[in-house]
């Protein structure tokens, strides 16, 4: 039976033979190769069987020499199905009206989730950022942004979130928000001392709290107690009247703000020449059928007039239920940028590497700093690049709490 | 020649036990109850009708009787007939 298997893959019709003996005609097939199954006797003249399609041209050829009339009939299998599929012409333009469908369908957002315990009022602006965002139910999914740069966007836009997670789940958008909530800082109240954190020169003290151990216009180590918390109740002058009472010091944590002037090193180099490039905000926006590494252009054609053109493109792949395809919407965006050259001379590079530095030393030490005075130590001209080593004082808070152990 | 080749080959299968449808070209008859018969090594179909099968061999022709007779498959030197069988008959020819 193993040379009928598959035979309704590959299709099989059954002839029926008319003339003298038909049963030979099955036998001549057999002889040239062809195989026949399920021989039935019609009648007296005549006689019935199944052959494969792909024989037909064989037994066209047999017929030809005999002298049989053959009739086809019951052509079974799939080429024969799809034929006749294919012949309907409304059919067709369904099937593919309905797949196009599917495809629209799985391309589009059916639902925003939000999940996460928050308040309704930060629910509903979130849905309202959402909407300016363009994603809303009925949306399409390769026209919004991807997920990672809405959820900067929502934690930029909306200040009580502290954390919003965006998974895009197929057709569904699902949220999760942790909101901010403003926890009070616990104040260590102990007993503690201030201790410089850097080594400087006083400049200014505000003590409001605890002793001062320095004075201004003193050096200071790093560690050195600027302002004690211990406190002695007696006062100096009673001196030797009750040892006891010496012991018995009152412990408070001190405060204050002691300015100090501190100095930094560092190191900067600047070219000469520079190049750089600059967006002028024209822009064109195009978008594309990508398929492998083919473009397809659907929407905006032509070359936009820029001289200097910046291409920024993000690719979407388009859904079928929930597998992606391998075709993507490409929209890429077409921005005018300028080339700048920049030439200055080495008095000009040397007061940008003075500003560069000044704006890093301030970026790390933060805003209460004021930067007094810089000094160029040395300076040297290589390859083009003029390399500073610079000297600066700066004023700034150097106190550090720091608690005072007691009991061992 | 061919004498001699007559001779020798049921003597190879007394004595040798060879099988007897391959050396002596004969036909092989399976038959299933009264459903089915499978024929291998004949030499082509000389009758088929409804109620009667007849095949060529070596030394004339096998006819099986019976009723409802259907071809389930046809290969060269092999048949598979089904349908109800009453007779199954040498004739000498």
């Amino acid at each position: 039976m193993k040379q009928i298997q598959g035979s309704f893959i590959k299709g099989y019709v059954r002839i029926i033979v008319t003339g003298r003996m038909p049963e030979m005609f099955f036998q001549e097939c057999v002889n040239s190769g062809v195989t026949v199954w399920n021989v039935r006797r019609e009648g007296r003249s005549s006689c019935s069987g199944n052959v494969k399609l792909s024989d037909i041209s064989e037994i066209r050829r047999l017929r030809r020499e005999r002298n049989y009339k053959i009739t086809f009939e019951q052509r079974r299998g799939y080429p024969f199905i799809f034929r006749r599929f294919f012949r309907k012409k409304e059919f067709i333009f369904s099937f593919i009206m309905s797949i196009l469908l599917i495809l629209f369908m799985s391309n589009i957002i059916w639902k925003v989730e939000i999940t996460g315990e928050l308040p309704k009022e930060i629910e509903e602006k979130i849905n309202k950022q959402l909407n300016t965002y363009g994603i809303h139910a009925g949306a399409w999914i390769f026209m919004i942004d991807p997920p990672a740069k809405i959820q900067q966007r929502l934690t930029d836009d909306i200040p009580e979130l502290l954390w919003v997670g965006v998974r895009q789940k197929g057709t569904t958008y699902q949220l999760e928000g942790v909101e901010k909530i403003v926890v009070k800082e616990d104040k260590v109240e102990g007993p503690r001392n201030l201790v410089a954190s850097k080594k400087g020169v006083i400049k200014r003290m505000y003590v409001s709290k605890g002793v001062p151990q320095v004075e201004i216009n003193e050096y200071v180590e790093p560690g050195e107690i600027l302002v004690s918390g211990t406190l002695s109740d007696q006062p100096k002058s009673e001196d030797g009247e009750d040892k006891e009472k010496e012991d018995k010091k009152v412990l408070v944590p001190a405060e204050g703000e002691i300015i100090a002037s501190t100095w930094y090193e560092a190191d900067v180099t600047i070219p000469l020449k520079q190049n750089y490039e600059l967006l002028t905000g024209q822009q064109e926006k195009k978008f594309y059928l990508g398929i492998n590494n083919f473009k397809f252009p659907i929407w905006g054609f032509g070359s936009p007039d820029f001289e200097e053109v910046h291409r920024d493109s993000t690719e979407t792949p388009i859904k079928f239920i929930r597998w992606n395809l391998p075709i993507n919407i490409i929209e890429s965006t077409l921005s005018e940028k300028q080339i700048q050259k920049l030439e200055r001379t080495q008095e000009e590079a040397v007061q940008a590497g003075i500003k560069q530095a000044k704006e890093e030393l301030q970026l790390q030490l933060g805003p209460d700093a004021k930067i007094t005075s810089e000094k160029v130590l040395h300076e040297s001209l290589e390859n083009g690049k003029v390399k500073l080593y610079l000297y600066m004082t700066v004023e700034e808070n150097i106190a550090k709490a720091q608690p005072i152990t007691q009991g061992d | 020649m061919k004498k001699i080749q007559q001779r020798i080959r049921p003597w190879l299968v007394k004595y040798l036990a060879l099988p007897s449808d391959v050396v002596m070209e004969l036909p092989r008859i399976t038959i299933i109850g009264q459903l089915h018969v499978y024929i291998e090594n004949h030499k082509g179909l000389a009758v088929f009708t409804d109620e009667e099968l007849r095949l060529k061999t070596t030394k004339g022709y096998i006819q099986i009787k019976g009723s409802s007779f259907v071809l389930k498959m046809m290969l060269p030197e092999e048949i598979l007939l089904e349908g109800k069988i009453t007779d199954v008959k040498f004739i000498p020819g």
